[in-house]
């Protein structure tokens, strides 16, 4: 009996001690696997959209580096996706983070102009290899998947009358309703393209953007706990987070169609 | 017996004097104000407890707030300051001298130039309008500059539907690329079945007169196909909101001058 009274106190504490160091060793274990996946996803980049051409061309490999080259080669690519959309007919963003505008065109006209306040850009789309990004985004981003605090298409039923004295004449819409405005877009090529309202000055509207961040950052955390109790490197997804004013965030999100695709120019 | 009292408290300070070294350890090793507050706290096993496990509880919900700032901050913070190492741009001038530089750039400014004639040729130098079915708005063009804007009304995204079910009717405006089919002046209104089964009124037959309403629709009507119309209104009021079903109403002098502008084959961009 004392031999069991005594040793109680120490077996929990080295069960303790286990689930410390299991943990630490799991927080270690997922940072860095966390910390691998940027690097992981720009391979991915590289291997889906072609070799760097500065690895395998003959030409003077300078040129692959040249302020000169690479900002007609951007120019080239924003106009290339554009063209590839335009040619859809269909309802397309187009994202200038050169001048911090995102336009809604339908077959190459501009059909409404957006001025973006705040503008953050994941490392990878800035500062990864240049050649490698540019060939990303020649091509038109299609969206894949969204999240969104307003409905895209808010459609209202209506039960037919059964005869006339049933019947009530429409009543005028409500528009005074101002729900915050906040979504996100995934595309297939795993960017993610995050708006947000410019107006921030209700606390309901603050609330919302704190759910709506939280929400994703638990939707991403968990898929990251899943992958890396698999052994596996979890899935990184660059990104482009604006603020857009209320109206035009979402105008641009009733516009573009379920599965839109975004053009985006960089810097 | 009161000098016997007296000289003991006389006498007490002296005893101290001279055994205050053997007292003090005495009253530290027997009851030193601390401990002895301690002591009496643990013996209280209950109170002891309660605090203990305060202690806990704290100590646990600060660990997991720990926690989750970490996995939902502080990771994607360090994925993001791991994340790609910047291309090294050069500006050398010794090659822009160069001969096949001067032709790799000059090929590429080529193709830029071919690009861009390409796209701004997509945007009509004819007149076309656009309609914002979000904000209820139009925008007039001509030659590519804005000559009129104003309120119009478009799909109320409304879905009605017989009681049974087996009929359903979706108000809305169609989005994208549209071109102008057909101009009309003086349009009467042949009301689709939709309007009857809104009012709760029996389906009339296809050519039947209570079909037909002159006066509704306003001066001028322009179609964009599929049975959707640009056309007036008597509801005034409700311009500015979603209210149709499916066509885009104006006000008289706005549809006016849009009517005048805009001809057959004229663009119609809705989004």
């Amino acid at each position: 009996m004392e031999t069991e009274i005594i040793n109680k106190p120490s077996g929990s504490k080295t069960t303790f001690l286990i689930v410390i160091i299991f943990s630490a060793a799991f927080i270690i274990y997922y940072s860095v696997m966390s910390m691998i996946s940027p690097a992981r996803k720009l391979a991915e980049i590289k291997d889906e959209f072609g070799v760097d051409p500065a690895e395998k061309s003959a030409n003077d490999k300078r040129i692959y580096t040249d302020s000169t080259y690479l900002s007609l080669l951007k120019e080239k690519a924003f106009l290339q996706s554009r063209i590839t959309m335009a040619e859809t007919d269909s309802i397309y963003l187009a994202i200038n983070l050169a001048d911090n505008t995102a336009n809604i065109e339908i077959s190459g006209v501009a059909v409404h102009k957006a001025k973006m306040s705040e503008v953050h850009t994941s490392k990878i789309l800035l500062k990864g290899n240049e050649n490698i990004i540019l060939s990303l985004l020649a091509l038109p981003f299609s969206v894949s998947n969204e999240y969104s605090t307003i409905r895209k298409d808010p459609v209202m039923i209506k039960v037919a009358p059964k005869d006339t004295s049933e019947y009530k004449p429409d009543i005028m819409p409500d528009t005074s309703i101002t729900e915050p405005v906040n979504y996100m877009l995934e595309t297939t090529n795993g960017i993610r393209i995050y708006v947000y309202q410019q107006e921030n000055d209700k606390f309901t509207y603050r609330m919302s953007r704190f759910k709506f961040d939280i929400k994703n950052r638990l939707r991403d955390t968990w898929s990251s706990l899943k992958s890396v109790a698999l052994f596996k490197v979890p899935e990184y997804h660059p990104f482009i987070k604006m603020r857009l004013p209320r109206a035009d965030a979402k105008i641009i999100y009733r516009a573009l169609p379920k599965y839109g695709q975004i053009a985006v120019f960089r810097e | 017996m009161e000098n016997d009292k007296i000289k003991n408290e006389r006498s007490l300070p002296e005893v101290g004097k001279n055994t205050g070294k053997k007292n003090l350890s005495k009253n530290e090793s027997i009851s030193p104000p601390d401990n002895s507050l301690w002591q009496n706290f643990r013996s209280r096993k209950q109170l002891f407890n309660i605090v203990r496990n305060i202690f806990i509880f704290l100590i646990s919900i600060f660990i997991t707030i720990a926690l989750i700032l970490f996995f939902l901050y502080l990771v994607p913070a360090l994925r993001e300051l791991t994340s790609g190492q910047k291309t090294e741009i050069t500006n050398n001038n010794e090659l822009k001298k160069d001969a096949s530089y001067k032709k790799q750039i000059s090929l590429m400014t080529k193709a830029i130039q071919r690009l861009s004639k390409k796209y701004s040729s997509y945007t009509s130098g004819q007149s076309y309008i656009v309609i914002n079915t979000t904000d209820n708005r139009f925008f007039l063009y001509r030659n590519k500059k804005l000559i009129r804007e104003g309120f119009c009304s478009t799909g109320s995204l409304t879905m009605l539907r017989t009681e049974s079910g087996n009929k359903v009717w979706v108000f809305k405006t169609p989005k994208g690329k549209h071109w102008i089919q057909g101009k009309i002046t003086n349009p009467s209104w042949r009301r689709p079945d939709w309007s009857f089964v809104e009012e709760g009124l029996p389906i009339p037959p296809k050519d039947d007169p209570s079909r037909y309403e002159s006066g509704v629709l306003g001066d001028y009507a322009m179609s964009i196909g599929d049975g959707y119309l640009i056309h007036g209104t008597i509801y005034k009021r409700f311009l500015g909101m979603p209210v149709t079903h499916g066509c885009v109403r104006l006000n008289d002098e706005d549809l006016e001058v849009i009517y005048n502008t805009l001809s057959i084959g004229s663009k119609v961009y809705i989004f």
